[in-house]
């Protein structure tokens, strides 16, 4: 019996091999495949090209809440005289009348001199208290009412729970964390807003459904329109293998083809990214499951292009209505990731992957995305709320995994799992449709 | 259970056993229609070994038929058995087939070599394996030599014989060919002529098409005669011209002196009719054609005639079938 299933391997093994070596050296002959691969390449370098960018800008030094004036002329800023106690719109009274007097401070000091302090997130119906007031422009308040106008108990602080839909709520004190770094804040939120949006968008959707697109639907399609089908088939091997066995050859060529764009990736964010570290090796993990989630996209597209391509001499017609159906579900995903009707899509599943990893990966997301929007910004018409730079692409781009109340490493082997199934379902329908096909 | 990755073990597919006793081709009340045009209509048939031509003209229903028996179009009636075995969604039996299509269409980026070796692999054979067999079988057709050069530069005559290389891998004991003389030069016809008789030889079954009478004759006397998707005629060639003996055959004779020959040609019994037809040339009507040529050398070398040729105009293909299909000719 072992020695039967060794034969039968081993056979498998060989017809693979020949057929899938042969795809790929097919695939190097033809224009069409240089065009698709390197477009793809100066698509995702354009990308990165904009992000560097961003990530070069210095992004102005904002006065959230406008402490930096001196709104009475006496040469003291209004974040020091609320420090010091003396009244911000009198120039009779300021901290230089104090003994020993306080000399004014450069009003530099007091632009992005509160920063965020969150350092917990809650779970559940928990309530949790963030924040420091690190210019003490609360603590120096005189009254605790005064000290704490969220009416939590604790003074200076900032509170945070959730709704019930699991998004973070805060209730903040005044004057606490209230004029953070903004050049800090905007480089964090759109570093990460690039890989997400360039992952899940560029890679995941994009490159995932051009790629077979172009290179996996006339894979049956052209050899039974050219006549050279008849060499494969005159061999005793079943339809259902060659199928499987072409696309496994697509395989070979675009697996590598996405590592090598997902490095390119990788490294240009890893030494471009905000950080006082040289390299970021932490954001490889979503990398890595941006390229696994493109990887199981290509199979799944790869399979069902080819498929459409066996069915129909002009099946690219059919994978046009599909493409704009995916690239829905795909902006779907970003807003609305537990919709269900998701759950009928190919991009929807890989999306679930990638915001399952940056859950892993980034645990204090919702925190950097909550705090970005809690800032009060100082206009010409007195204080209102604004968000800080890079908070709304943040907020655009990432996701929960929309599966439910399930841990992010189940979500993710869930959609693993599906992918496949799709695949192989693809595999079996294209095989049988393959098998039952009249060849000219 | 480790993958092969070095390719170097032995063929370790098991031979397909086919049905014992079982013809190497049989084929019963086949029909094949597309909306309302029949491409076969009822055609029964069952061959084994030797050399068979299947004559027809284009559109007779030949390469039907051979892309039924290779299991690329499913019969809309009537069964096919290859080795006892039917193709349709099997391909079992094509371990022993070799196949030939019709169509220029190859994959001209690859050596000839390339080409054999990869599809090879699909046999069963290992990487070693399918470079030797890929060596055999091109020397066997003649392009040892040019083996490591891409097909895309190939003559016509190469390419057929590159085609007829890849259905000989495994030694195939059924081998058809589809029109396998197209488009190619004098030398090149030669060759694979030559190929095609020396696999007869070697006591493999071979179906060859054409529809060019003067190919097929070289090739061999067995043939099938299709004719608008039915079968026709089954047979020696020359038989099947021998049963048709109510028919007049016309033979030319070619000679200096006509009327002198025509004295003695018309005491020969089977002669029915004479014409002149130059002046060279003789033209004789006989329902005999055997008796004729039996008596002819007699009457030419009693007369002492000088005879430059003798042609029989009529045993082209559109002739016979013409006889086939209305009775007589004119």
């Amino acid at each position: 019996m072992a020695d039967k299933t060794n034969t039968i391997f081993r056979a498998l093994d060989r017809k693979a091999a020949a057929i899938t070596e042969f795809t790929m050296r097919q695939y190097r002959t033809k224009i069409s495949t240089w065009v698709v691969l390197v477009t793809g390449i100066i698509v995702i370098c354009l990308l990165m090209l904009f992000y560097v960018d961003a990530m070069q800008r210095d992004f102005e030094a904002i006065d959230n809440d406008g402490d930096s004036v001196d709104s009475d002329g006496d040469l003291y800023p209004d974040g020091q005289e609320r420090l010091w106690g003396t009244d911000p719109f009198s120039d009779q009274i300021h901290p230089g009348l104090f003994d020993p007097p306080v000399p004014p401070d450069d009003p530099s000091k007091w632009i992005n001199e509160d920063d965020f302090d969150w350092d917990q997130s809650p779970s559940g119906t928990q309530t949790v208290s963030v924040g420091y007031d690190d210019d003490g422009d609360c603590r120096s308040k005189d009254t605790d009412s005064q000290k704490d106008t969220n009416d939590n108990g604790i003074t200076c602080d900032i509170e945070l729970s959730r709704d019930l839909n699991g998004n973070l709520r805060y209730s903040s004190d005044a004057f606490v964390d209230e004029d953070p770094d903004d050049d800090a804040y905007a480089k964090e939120a759109l570093h990460r807003a690039s890989i997400l949006g360039i992952g899940k968008l560029g890679f995941v959707f994009i490159i995932s459904i051009f790629i077979p697109l172009f290179l996996a639907t006339g894979l049956i399609r052209d050899e039974m329109n050219s006549g050279t089908m008849h060499y494969m088939l005159t061999k005793p091997i079943a339809r259902t293998e060659v199928f499987l066995y072409r696309v496994l050859g697509y395989i070979g060529i675009v697996w590598p083809y996405l590592i090598l764009l997902t490095l390119i990736s990788a490294i240009v964010t890893g030494f471009a990214g905000p950080g006082d570290s040289f390299f970021r090796f932490s954001e490889f993990g979503i990398w890595l499951a941006i390229l696994f989630a493109a990887m199981l996209a290509t199979l799944v597209y790869g399979m069902l292009f080819c498929f459409l391509g066996t069915m129909w001499k002009y099946g690219i017609v059919l994978a046009i209505p599909f493409a704009a159906w995916e690239l829905g579900m795909a902006l779907l995903s970003m807003g609305v990731p537990e919709s269900p009707i998701l759950r009928f899509s190919i991009v929807g599943w890989a999306m679930v992957i990638v915001d399952s990893a940056s859950m892993i990966i980034w645990p204090d997301m919702d925190l950097l995305i909550s705090s970005g929007f809690s800032v009060e910004v100082q206009d010409s018409f007195g204080f209102e709320r604004e968000e800080l730079i890079g908070s709304e692409a943040l907020n655009y781009f990432f996701a929960t995994p929309g599966l439910g109340d399930i841990s992010p490493f189940l979500s993710m082997i869930i959609a693993t799992v599906v992918l496949l199934i799709q695949a192989i379902v693809l595999l079996f329908i294209g095989g049988a449709l393959f098998k039952g096909k009249e060849i000219e | 259970m480790m993958p092969d990755f070095h390719q170097e073990g032995q063929p370790e597919v098991k031979e397909w056993a086919p049905e014992q006793e079982a013809p190497v081709i049989l084929i019963e009340n086949l029909s094949k229609t597309y909306g309302k045009i029949h491409a076969l209509s009822g055609v029964t048939l069952a061959l084994s070994g030797g050399v068979t031509g299947i004559l027809g003209m284009n559109g007779a229903g030949k390469s039907t038929l051979f892309k039924i028996l290779m299991g690329k179009l499913k019969p809309s009636s009537g069964q096919v058995r290859l080795f006892g075995t039917n193709p349709w969604k099997n391909p079992a039996p094509y371990s022993r087939v070799g196949f030939v299509p019709e169509g220029e269409k190859m994959h001209d980026w690859m050596t000839a070599h390339d080409f054999i070796s990869t599809f090879a692999r699909l046999d069963g054979l290992t990487r070693d394996e399918a470079k030797l067999e890929a060596d055999r079988v091109l020397d066997f057709v003649g392009l040892g030599d040019v083996a490591h050069k891409q097909i895309g530069r190939f003559s016509k005559g190469m390419r057929q014989r590159t085609k007829i290389a890849h259905a000989l891998v495994n030694n195939p004991d059924l081998i058809i060919l589809d029109e396998p003389l197209q488009g190619c030069d004098p030398l090149a016809r030669t060759t694979i002529m030559n190929v095609i008789r020396e696999l007869g030889r070697m006591g493999r079954t071979v179906i060859v098409s054409s529809h060019i009478l003067s190919e097929i004759e070289r090739i061999t006397e067995q043939i099938v005669i299709l004719h608008h998707g039915r079968l026709l005629a089954l047979g020696n060639l020359h038989a099947i011209r021998e049963r048709l003996d109510n028919i007049p055959h016309r033979i030319e004779i070619g000679t200096d002196g006509p009327k002198k020959l025509a004295k003695s040609v018309i005491d020969i019994e089977s002669v029915h009719g004479i014409m002149f037809q130059s002046d060279s040339v003789l033209s004789v009507q006989t329902h005999n054609l055997g008796d004729f040529h039996n008596n002819l050398p007699k009457a030419i070398i009693e007369g002492g005639h000088k005879v430059t040729s003798i042609d029989n105009p009529d045993d082209d293909l559109e002739s016979i079938l013409g006889y086939l299909t209305s009775g007589s000719r004119l």
